[in-house]
């Protein structure tokens, strides 16, 4: 079974960190909703988590399902390594 | 206003019909957020990567929950 390459790790956690702070920006909207510094914030990293996302389901296949992204040909979202494995 | 402190201790009463030893004090965490209400806007953040790490976005809601052992040896705040 082929073994994921480093980069894999590094992008995923990238990802990872950014996807947080739009968690906790969103949190933190819902009760500041006209804080226009958050909101601005907010769009600067749900574009920066679209690119990233983009370029790593490139590389790796897709990230989520049901119409999030992507299928790839033959359809391999079914394939090792699932995210406990990774 | 005093120093923030990240535990309080309480004693609990002891009976003398308590079959087990007892535990003379008790500890409960008190993270900054109970000290803050509504928070204020613009306030200092970590950098993506180390709120991650740090559990949270806002370096002043950050708790490192140290441990009893870390407590004793003098933390560092």
């Amino acid at each position: 079974m082929k073994q994921l390459p480093p980069e894999y790790y590094t992008e995923l956690e990238e990802i990872q960190a950014v996807d947080f702070v739009i968690v906790e920006l969103v949190l933190y909207l819902h009760t500041h909703p006209d804080d226009l510094e958050a909101v601005k914030q907010y769009n600067e990293y749900v574009k920066l988590s679209k690119g990233l996302k983009k370029e790593f389901e490139k590389k790796y296949g897709a990230l989520t399902s049901f119409g999030y992204s992507y299928a790839r040909y033959p359809f391999d979202y079914k394939e090792a390594p699932w995210p406990w494995q990774v | 206003m005093s120093k923030h402190t990240w535990y309080k201790t309480y004693r609990p009463y002891i009976s003398p019909m308590d079959p087990c030893p007892p535990i003379t004090v008790k500890r409960y965490s008190t993270p900054p957020e109970l000290y803050v209400g509504y928070q204020p806007p613009g306030l200092a953040q970590f950098p993506a990567y180390e709120a991650l790490k740090a559990g949270t976005l806002w370096k002043c809601f950050y708790d490192p929950y140290y441990s009893v052992k870390e407590m004793k040896k003098g933390v560092r705040e």
